[in-house]
């Protein structure tokens, strides 16, 4: 790479390229001397590749915004083509509403406002235009209010800029910006304040009404931005590089900016009703998403005290370089993994701010983890960053981590059940980075706690994880410091075969067994099992026996391992097959499988799943077996059976999403196809048309060979376009299908799931509540209670130990119903907000058949929740 | 950020021999692929600890453990294939280099599984990386993360500074491999290798089901350096005794042939 890249890359870090010399002003002196020369060979690589800096280098914008205005000084036709085509990009990313892109080119246009490069009215002109777009949504007669989303996100886009350059555009236009600010208070005021109930991280199943007092994500913001405008717009966070430059940069000539335009409404105006509103929120919300939920985990005076814009800025930041440094972007043809991962981890640590921040930073990257519905990236990247972190801040990170581990721990009754499962396989995979190291002691109470407390439950799941990642004995050994908490490991793992030859079985069930592993070996065909099954086996025994004896059997010999099951399956599934037609038959089989891997919740999980990839069993079935009594009866104990519910969704949801994105590929080629084929055709026409010279004769037609020869193309052509459509109209029909299994599998598992709850609910709740009455206080007062203690424990006590109370300590005080309640609606709301969109798609037919007037209202609420749909409509 | 940076690394450092097109096929091939190779993996790991560790980048449609061609035991690499390209790509960005098992694993694109692949091609049998590995974990050597949860139960609370621009002051976290050359550890990582090379183990596959007429596996036993065996168990605990017994053994073999 050359060295004028490099040195824009490297802009602000201490690194060989600048020779060691953090210096801003001698960095960006040094940059500017080499990238002026630059630019009189090569401006035109130049300007792309500074945008694309600051694009994807966000926290760095100010030192580019700098460099740009002494640029300004001496190339102005140079910074003329740069701001061009910034505003070019700004205006294609909200078009096709890339949020990142905009957000970040909207920030480096106000620092080069602040520069002298573009004027601080043309940039207050860019602000009205998102201003009144957002305003024109929210509008009842002549916007689309159910697309606020978007029009929160203009809005958070102009105020984010106002750390960068808020200070310059009240000196430079105090009455256009005051005419900003007032309008984004209209704007405020006008909107509906977005509700976070079905994605809070901490969730409240039962309503606390503090909802309802605080301030959503924008408003916020907005409060932020009014302390930094009292602060007369001072902060600590963004680095001012300019002002060192201030007396050369006056003298630039600041260039125009042509005004940008949001994109149209999506749909004509007006409110829309109950579902179609809700449908288009939905649509809208996974559009422009909000970025980050703070999570507040860690105690007040443990969080670095920071200005509350100056939290802002750095959560900016740490959000930009997650984003940026995420491996690397998709479709670039690199491999970069391990650079951009030091890359990631180096920059987190390395912001441009004079204060520390590594609790903010373990709180947002653990806000990012949690986030709802969905993380930005799999769980796995987050995995990596705070394994990079505590490795790159050996002396600090690991302390915080494990702090807003235990932060986490003393709130599982509360976390969201999606989030816990994120939490356990983020944690066990942590650990198994670490050697399994954690001070296990601290958690040993969760013994005395019933078996289906909260806090018991997530320590078995992550000790679960981790045999999974290692093996038995080295986790038991993990957990020496606290040996009794070997009672909650899983069992050794190994199967249960029916027919071994140690068990009391029956002889002749066993003598079947054994001529069935026969004919494995003597290498039988899937055909010859089946005619023997059919012959000698299911007349004289029945169907459960037979079931038995073979899918026992076939298991066990593929029992070794992962390949050795798929091999086995893949033989003789057939038989299974032939076997298991219908639901009832095929949940009989998942039994058989259970039984065998009882003791394996993995090769349960695997089995299962191998066995509807493999179209043994169905969706349907799986469902009905997971919401047998046999699992039902744990599932506030186990998260095992959640986990076959949620492999067989996810596959049933995989395929349907490949086939959409086979059709539209189809799609795109049937386009293509046409095109050829119309080609071709006019080609021929035209030849055919034209008149040609043989013989000494006028002949209609050109020379025949080349008819001949354009017509056997078009012909092709066709056949091409003809072929291409059937596929497509095939896939179309495969789809047609997938939609009617998903939307079955959904009615199916809402069906399951009312009628599990039915009866628990009606027992476990009073006034429609889980919580025991009168206990609600002492859990609020149980809260503050802890916290406190964490203050004594890290300040004072270096031991952790409550021998007199851990039990109140975590305010556990549920009966075993309410758990039971409490945890299965928390699953179903978390399935429903996996798959919000496809429900959505379906809303009706739950409506009629799921929603009806006389369900329990807490399960309504889970169901809403995870839909984002108001319980008022 | 790719654009960025677009110069600094190639898509795999690593040219497969095998394959059978061009350097541009190759990229093209890998830029395709659904298929990950894994490397520096434990002997031991069996591919539940794979399925655990890489079905959480999504879901995996095959596992093939890689074996050293002598002795037909894992020999530390696998290739895992994904039904979808996305989640190959996750893996490589977000596996690679975390630890399996205590050993740093390595994830790298691969053009596709074939039939013999699965054989380990050092001339040891194994994989052609051991053969010159110098390196081994530093995080472990270090003490790692449970200590330093640890101390920070002793109330030490130094955190480091990292003001502006500390870029400089990063440390290593892998050195870097030190290929051919012999620096001061590779006795470490050599007798390492061969302690866990030797050790006799039992595992029984049969990846390539699909074929009939592939070699009879043996499984030899060896135990040529008795010392490494004190300080190791007598038998891998990982494996499940019903899958392990001798009948099953013989029984294989005699299915096989």
């Amino acid at each position: 790479m050359s060295s004028w890249r490099n040195l824009l890359l490297r802009l602000g870090e201490k690194c060989p390229e600048y020779a060691g010399n953090a210096d801003f002003k001698d960095q960006i002196e040094a940059c500017f001397s080499v990238v002026r020369r630059e630019i009189e060979h090569s401006g035109d690589d130049v300007y792309p590749f500074l945008i694309q800096c600051a694009e994807q280098l966000p926290h760095k914008i100010p030192l580019y915004g700098t460099l740009i205005g002494l640029l300004n000084l001496e190339n102005e036709e140079f910074v003329r083509k740069l701001v061009e085509n910034t505003q070019i990009n700004l205006q294609d990313a909200l078009e096709t509403g890339q949020c990142n892109k905009i957000r970040i080119l909207m920030r480096f246009l106000t620092v080069l406002m602040c520069s002298k490069v573009i004027q601080p009215s043309a940039l207050v002109v860019v602000f009205e235009s998102l201003l009144s777009s957002a305003a024109t949504t929210v509008d009842e007669e002549k916007g689309i209010p159910s697309w606020q989303a978007r029009a929160d996100f203009y809005i958070t886009c102009i105020l984010s800029c106002l750390p960068w350059g808020g200070a310059e555009l009240v000196e430079q236009v105090p009455e256009e910006i005051e005419r900003v600010m007032v309008g984004v208070e209209a704007y405020l005021s006008i909107r509906r304040r977005v509700s976070d109930a079905g994605v809070s991280v901490f969730e409240d199943i039962e309503e606390t009404n503090n909802a309802v007092n605080e301030k959503d994500f924008l408003e916020d913001l907005w409060s932020r931005v009014q302390d930094l405008s009292n602060r007369e717009w001072k902060l600590d966070s963004v680095p001012r590089p300019h002002l060192s430059f201030e007396a050369q940069l006056v003298s630039g000539k600041s260039h125009d900016l042509s005004p940008v335009s949001c994109p149209a409404q999506p749909g004509p105006p007006g409110v829309l009703s109950g579902i179609a509103f809700g449908r288009q929120k939905h649509e809208a919300e996974l559009k422009y998403p909000q970025r980050i939920r703070r999570l507040n985990i860690f105690p007040s005076n443990k969080i670095e005290d920071l200005q509350p814009i100056d939290r802002f800025v750095v959560e900016e930041y740490l959000l930009d370089v997650l984003f940026f440094l995420n491996g690397w972007v998709r479709g670039a043809l690199v491999y970069l993994c391990l650079a951009h991962r030091k890359e990631c981890a180096a920059y987190m640590v390395g912001l441009p701010v004079p204060f520390r921040y590594e609790y903010l930073m373990a709180e947002t990257i653990f806000s990012q983890l949690l986030l709802l519905p969905q993380p930005p990236f799999r769980p796995t990247y987050y995995t990596l960053v705070i394994i990079d972190l505590c490795k790159a801040l050996p002396g600090a990170f690991p302390a915080v981590i494990a702090g807003a581990v235990r932060a986490l721990f003393d709130k599982i009754a509360d976390l969201d059940m999606e989030c816990r499962t994120r939490l356990i396989l983020w944690f066990s995979h942590h650990l198994s980075n670490f050697q399994f190291i954690w001070p296990w002691q601290e958690w040993a109470y969760v013994l005395d706690l019933p078996k289906w407390a909260p806090q018991r439950v997530f320590v078995q799941e992550v000790l679960e994880r981790e045999v999974r990642l290692s093996y038995w004995d080295k986790i038991k050994q993990s957990v020496e410091n606290a040996p009794a908490l070997e009672e909650l490991l899983p069992p050794k793992g190994l199967p249960q075969f029916k027919y071994s030859a140690e068990d009391g079985t029956d002889p002749t069930e066993r003598a079947l067994s054994l001529e069935l592993k026969d004919m494995v070996k003597g290498r039988k065909t899937a055909r010859e099992m089946i005619s023997w099954v059919e012959e000698n086996v299911f007349p004289a025994h029945g169907f459960d026996i037979t079931l038995g004896v073979v899918v026992q059997t076939l298991l066990d010999i593929g029992s070794k391992s992962f390949t050795h099951l798929i091999t086995v399956l893949e033989r003789y599934g057939q038989v299974i097959a032939k076997m298991c037609t219908d639901d009832d038959q095929q949940v009989k089989l998942i039994t058989e499988v259970s039984s065998y891997w009882q003791n394996n919740a993995q090769m349960t999980a695997i089995a299962i799943d191998r066995m509807m990839s493999y179209r043994l069993i169905s969706n349907l079935a799986i469902v009905r077996w997971v919401f047998s009594s046999l699992n039902v009866d744990r599932f506030h104990i186990s998260d095992s059976p959640w986990e076959i519910l949620r492999n067989a969704v996810s596959k049933t949801y995989n395929r349907i999403s490949d086939l959409r994105k086979e059709i539209s590929s189809l799609e795109r080629s049937v386009v293509l196809a046409e095109g050829a084929a119309s080609r071709a055709r006019q080609e021929l026409e035209s030849a055919e048309s034209k008149l040609s010279i043989i013989d000494g004769e006028p002949v209609l037609g050109e020379n025949p060979v080349r008819i001949k020869r354009l017509k056997s193309y078009a012909e092709k052509a066709k056949e091409e376009e003809v072929s291409v459509r059937e596929s497509l109209e095939a896939k179309e029909a495969l789809l047609a299908r997938a939609v009617d299994e998903i939307e079955s599998l959904f009615l199916s598992l809402y069906k399951n799931f009312l009628t599990a709850l039915a009866e628990p609910l009606h027992d476990a709740s009073r006034d429609g509540t889980l919580r025991p009455s009168g206990h609600a206080d002492d859990m609020t007062i149980d809260l503050e209670d802890s916290s406190v203690m964490e203050l004594d424990k890290d300040d004072e006590t270096p031991k952790k130990s409550h021998p007199n109370g851990s039990r109140e300590r975590n305010g556990y005080n549920l009966d075993e119903k309410q758990q039971w309640c409490l945890t299965t609606l928390g699953y179903l709301k978390a399935f429903t907000r996996q798959y919000a969109s496809e429900i959505w798609q379906h809303i009706e037919k739950l409506d009629a058949e799921v929603l009806t007037e006389d369900i329990h209202p807490l399960v309504r609420k889970a169901i809403y929740c995870g839909l984002g749909r108001p319980l008022d409509e | 950020m790719a654009s960025l940076f677009k110069d600094l690394a190639k898509i795999s450092a690593y040219r497969d021999r095998r394959f059978p097109g061009t350097q541009e096929e190759f990229e093209e091939a890998l830029l395709k692929s659904t298929t990950v190779y894994v490397g520096n993996m434990s002997f031991y790991t069996t591919e539940e600890q794979v399925y655990e560790l890489f079905s959480r980048a999504g879901e995996i449609k095959k596992i093939v453990m890689g074996l050293d061609k002598n002795t037909k035991t894992p020999c530390g690499f696998s290739f895992i294939m994904y039904y979808s390209r996305d989640d190959a790509e996750d893996t490589v960005k977000y596996i690679s280099g975390t630890i399996l098992d205590d050993r740093p694993i390595r994830v790298d694109f691969d053009w596709g599984f074939q039939e013999g692949r699965q054989w380990g091609r050092g001339r040891s049998g194994g994989q052609v990386r051991d053969e010159y590995r110098t390196d081994y974990d530093p995080v472990i050597r270090r003490g790692g993360y449970g200590k330093l949860v640890q101390k920070e139960l002793e109330a030490q609370r130094q955190l480091v500074d990292y003001g502006t621009g500390s870029l400089g002051s990063y440390p290593p976290v892998m050195p870097p491999p030190q290929y051919g050359r012999h620096s001061g550890n590779h006795g470490h990582g050599g007798s390492y290798r061969h302690g866990r090379g030797d050790y006799h183990r039992k595992r029984h596959r049969e990846d390539d089901h699909h074929r009939s007429d592939y070699p009879k596996r043996s499984y030899v036993r060896e135990s040529r350096r008795a010392s490494d065996h004190e300080s190791r168990p007598e038998k891998n605990p990982r494996f499940r005794e019903s899958g392990d017994s001798d009948e099953e053994d013989d029984d294989d073999r005699k299915r096989r042939t």
